[in-house]
C-alpha cells in the first residue's frame, strides 16, 4: 500500500511519506483505529533509513493524523482532525483540478504545471523549514 | 587462527622445499656406491695448481662416507638449496598484499600489525627448522640401505647449524619485504647478497671459518666437533636487529 | 538520543609527499545514523576512511572513533575491535573458502553473531567450500559485507559498497544496511559516488571535495533548505552582489540568472527581485544537484 519515496523529487522523504498516509486515511485505505506498519519493518520493507520513518510518524502523531502507543505500534486516530483533513483534502481536490485544467487550456504542458506547483511550494517554506 | 592463514600462505612454498630436499638427500645418500667406485681412478689424475689441489681435497674427503655427506649433502646441496627458500619464505608478507591482495582486510582486524607479521615470521621460522632438519634426518635413517651409517647428532647439529646460520637471509628477505611491495625484489637482492657473501667467504684468509656460510657448513664441526660459534652469533644478532626492523617498517607504514 | 559522536575528525590533514589528500577536514557522525560520505573519486574518501580505521596516520589533526583516537596504536585495535569494515576493494584471501574465511574472522570477535551469520550465508546464497577466488564480484561484496554484519560491531565503515553490483544485488545490499540498522544499534559510515543510494538510506551526509568538507548536515533538512533560483530579464541579467547569506554559486547565461542557495532562499528573492526580473523562480535542489554544484569540475 505505500509506496517508495522517490529521493530525486527533491521533497523530504518523511514529508512523501506523510502524504502517503494522509492520502490512505483520507481515501479510507487506512480507517480510524487500524495500524500502520512497525517503524523497522516498513523500513526495512521501503528500503529507506528507520530515523526517517520515525520521523514521518512522529510529525503524523503532531498533526493528529495517528497515535503511537508506547510498545504498542502506530495507529491510525479515531478522532476529527483526520476527518478535518479529509474535507479540506477533498476541497483542495476540487481546487486542484480546476487549476490544472486551466493551465492545460493555456497551453502548459504537465511538466511545468508540476514545476508551477512545485516552485510555489517551495518558496512558501520559511528558511530552516520543518523541524523534527 | 593467524598461525591458520601464515601457514596457508606458505605452505605451497614450504612443501616444494621439503619434497625437494628429501629429494636430494636421498639423492646424495644413493649416489655414494657410484662415487666411491669411481675414486681410485683419481688417484691417476695427475693435477697440480690451485685447481688441482681443491679436486684433491674434495675427493680426500670424500673417500669416507661421512666426509662424502659433509662434502655433498651439508656444504652444498642442503646449504644452498635450504638458503634459497629461506629467501622465498621471507618474502611475500603483508607490504606485498596491498594491492590485489587482501592487506586491508588483514588490518582491519582487531590485532597489532606486530603481532601479524610476528606470526607470520614464526611460521616460516619453524617452517625452515623442518626444511633443515627432516631431510638431514633421512640420512641415518638410509644410509644402511648402501651399506653405510651416519648419526644421527651429526645429522642434528648439522641441520641446526644451517637453520641457525641461515636464517640471516630469511631475515634479510623479511626485512626487504618491509620495505618494497612486490615480492620480487626482496627476493632478488636477498639472494644477490647471499651470491656475494658466499664467494668473498672463498675469497678472503679464513673467511669460511667466520662467515655465515662457513657456519652453515659447519666445517669446524666436522673436522673438530666445535661450533662454528662466531658465524653462528653474527646471524643471530643480525637476524634479530633486522626482524626489528621489519616490525618497525611495517608499524610505520601507510596502507 | 545520546548525543555521542561515533566518528569526529578535527581539522584532518593527510599528505603524500607533495600531494595534499586532507586539507582540513572535519566530520561528526552522530551513534546511530546513516552517514553517507560523498565525493569525486581522488577527493579523501579512502584515505579518511583508512585513518579512520588506522592504516594510515594523519599529517596533522584529530580523528577519534568511540571517543578514541585513531591513530594510537592501542586504541586503533579497540576500535577495530567495535568495528566492521569492508574495503573499496572487496579483497579477501583469495585462497581460502567461504567458510575458512569467516571461521577465520569469527574468531577475532567474541560478539560473532552466529544467527545472523547464517541467515546471510541462506539469503546471499554463499556457496560454503568454494574457494574466494571462484566467486563472482558480486558474491565476494555480499561475503565482505556478511564478514563485516556479523561481527556484533557498533560501527560500520564501508567503502562504496555497492561499487560493481547491478540494480538488483545494489538493492540486497541496501536492504540488508538499513534491516541492520534497524534491528541493532549500528552506525553506518559509508563513502559512495552514488547518489541514489545515499539519498535512499542516509540520515546524515558529508559531501568532501578536495580534501574537506564543503556540505554537511542532515539529509532532509539540507533538502529543505537547498533552492535554485532562477531569474530571467528582460534584457542581459545583472551581476548581482547578495548581501543575503547563503549563496553558493550564481551563473549567468544571457537573460537568465540562476543561483544556487544554500539556505534564506526568501531573503535572496527580497533581494533579486529588487532587480526587477520578469520571472521568479523558487525550485527545490536534489542532492545530485547539490553535488554536482558544489564539487569542483577540475582536480
Amino acid at each position: 500500500m505505500l509506496f517508495r519515496p522517490n529521493p530525486s523529487l527533491g521533497v523530504p522523504i518523511y514529508l512523501q511519506l506523510m502524504e502517503q498516509v494522509k492520502h490512505a486515511v483520507e481515501t479510507g485505505a487506512l480507517r480510524p483505529g487500524e495500524q500502520l506498519p512497525g517503524i523497522r519493518p516498513l523500513a526495512e520493507e521501503l528500503v529507506i533509513n528507520p530515523n526517517t520513518v520515525a520521523k514521518a510518524y512522529r510529525e503524523l502523531e503532531h498533526e493528529g493524523v495517528i497515535e503511537l502507543r508506547h510498545g504498542a505500534g502506530a495507529f491510525v486516530s479515531a478522532n476529527a482532525p483526520a476527518k478535518k483533513v479529509t474535507d479540506s483534502l477533498r476541497a483542495g481536490q476540487t481546487i486542484v483540478a480546476s487549476a490544472v485544467e486551466r493551465l492545460r487550456a493555456r497551453g502548459l504542458s504537465e511538466d511545468e504545471i508540476r514545476r508551477l506547483f512545485e516552485a510555489e511550494l517551495a518558496g512558501l517554506r520559511t528558511p530552516g523549514g520543518h523541524r523534527g | 587462527m593467524l598461525w591458520r592463514k601464515s601457514w596457508l600462505e606458505t605452505r605451497t612454498r614450504f612443501l616444494i622445499g621439503l619434497f625437494l630436499l628429501l629429494l636430494l638427500a636421498a639423492g646424495n645418500v644413493f649416489e655414494y656406491p657410484r662415487v666411491s667406485a669411481l675414486i681410485p681412478a683419481t688417484r691417476s689424475i695427475d693435477s697440480g695448481g690451485a685447481l688441482g689441489g681443491l679436486i684433491r681435497k674434495a675427493v680426500e674427503l670424500q673417500r669416507d662416507y661421512r666426509g662424502f655427506i659433509w662434502w655433498q649433502w651439508f656444504r652444498q646441496n642442503l646449504t644452498q638449496t635450504w638458503t634459497l627458500f629461506a629467501v622465498l619464505l621471507g618474502t611475500g608478507g603483508l607490504l606485498s598484499q596491498t594491492s590485489g591482495g587482501a592487506a586491508s582486510f588483514t588490518l582491519s582486524m582487531p590485532v597489532s600489525r606486530t603481532r601479524v607479521i610476528g606470526v607470520r615470521a614464526a611460521t616460516a621460522i619453524a617452517e625452515l627448522l623442518a626444511l633443515a632438519l627432516a631431510p638431514s634426518l633421512l640420512l641415518p635413517l638410509l644410509s644402511p640401505a648402501v651399506g653405510q651409517s651416519y648419526g644421527i647428532a651429526d645429522a642434528l647439529v648439522h641441520g641446526a647449524c644451517v637453520f641457525a646460520a641461515g636464517l640471516i637471509f630469511f631475515s634479510l628477505a623479511f626485512l626487504l619485504s618491509s620495505v618494497f611491495n612486490d615480492i620480487w625484489r626482496p627476493a632478488l637482492m636477498a639472494c644477490v647478497v647471499a651470491v656475494v657473501l658466499a664467494i668473498g667467504e672463498q675469497i678472503v684468509a679464513d673467511g669460511s671459518r667466520y662467515g655465515i656460510f662457513g657456519a652453515m657448513t659447519a666445517e669446524v664441526y666436522f673436522r673438530t666437533g666445535g661450533l662454528p660459534w662466531p658465524g653462528l652469533f653474527v646471524s643471530a644478532a643480525a637476524s634479530a636487529v633486522m626482524l626489528y626492523g621489519a616490525a618497525v617498517n611495517i608499524a610505520e607504514q601507510d596502507f | 538520543m545520546a548525543d555521542r559522536r561515533t566518528i569526529e575528525t578535527l581539522d584532518l590533514r593527510k599528505s603524500f609527499g607533495t600531494t595534499e589528500a586532507l586539507r582540513g577536514l572535519n566530520l561528526d557522525v552522530p551513534a546511530g545514523s546513516i552517514f553517507g560520505f560523498l565525493g569525486r573519486n581522488g577527493a579523501g574518501k579512502t584515505t579518511t576512511i583508512k585513518i579512520l580505521l588506522g592504516m594510515t596516520r594523519p599529517t596533522a589533526g584529530e580523528a577519534r572513533v568511540f571517543g578514541l583516537p585513531a591513530n594510537a596504536r592501542d586504541s586503533s585495535v579497540e576500535i577495530r575491535r567495535r568495528t566492521g569494515f569492508v574495503s573499496e576493494d572487496k579483497e579477501l584471501y583469495e585462497y581460502m573458502t567461504v567458510d575458512e574465511i569467516v571461521r577465520f574472522t569469527a574468531a577475532f570477535y567474541p560478539k560473532w553473531q552466529g544467527e545472523l551469520e547464517q541467515r546471510y550465508l541462506r539469503t546471499f546464497e554463499l556457496p560454503l567450500a568454494t574457494r574466494i577466488k571462484a566467486l563472482s564480484r558480486g558474491a565476494r561484496t555480499k561475503l565482505a559485507l556478511l564478514l563485516a554484519l556479523c561481527r556484533g560491531a557498533e560501527l560500520l565503515v564501508l567503502d562504496e559498497p555497492t561499487s560493481g553490483l547491478d540494480p538488483a544485488m545494489t538493492e540486497e545490499v541496501l536492504q540488508a544496511l538499513v534491516a541492520h540498522v534497524a534491528r541493532q544499534e549500528t552506525t553506518i559510515f559509508f563513502s559512495s559516488h552514488q547518489i541514489a543510494e545515499v539519498d535512499q538510506i542516509a540520515d546524515r551526509i558529508a559531501i568532501i571535495d578536495r580534501g574537506r568538507a564543503v556540505v554537511a548536515g542532515e539529509l532532509e533538512e539540507l533538502r529543505e533548505r537547498y533552492r535554485r533560483i532562477q531569474l530571467v530579464f528582460d534584457g542581459g541579467a545583472p551581476q548581482p552582489a547578495f548581501r543575503a547569506p547563503g549563496v553558493e554559486r550564481i551563473r549567468r547565461e544571457g537573460r537568465v540568472l540562476t543561483v544556487l542557495s544554500s539556505a534564506g532562499a526568501e531573503r535572496i528573492v527580497d533581494e533579486a527581485r529588487a532587480l526587477n526580473p520578469v520571472s521568479v523562480d523558487v525550485v527545490p535542489v536534489t542532492l545530485k544537484e547539490i553535488f554536482l554544484e558544489t564539487v569542483s569540475a577540475e582536480d
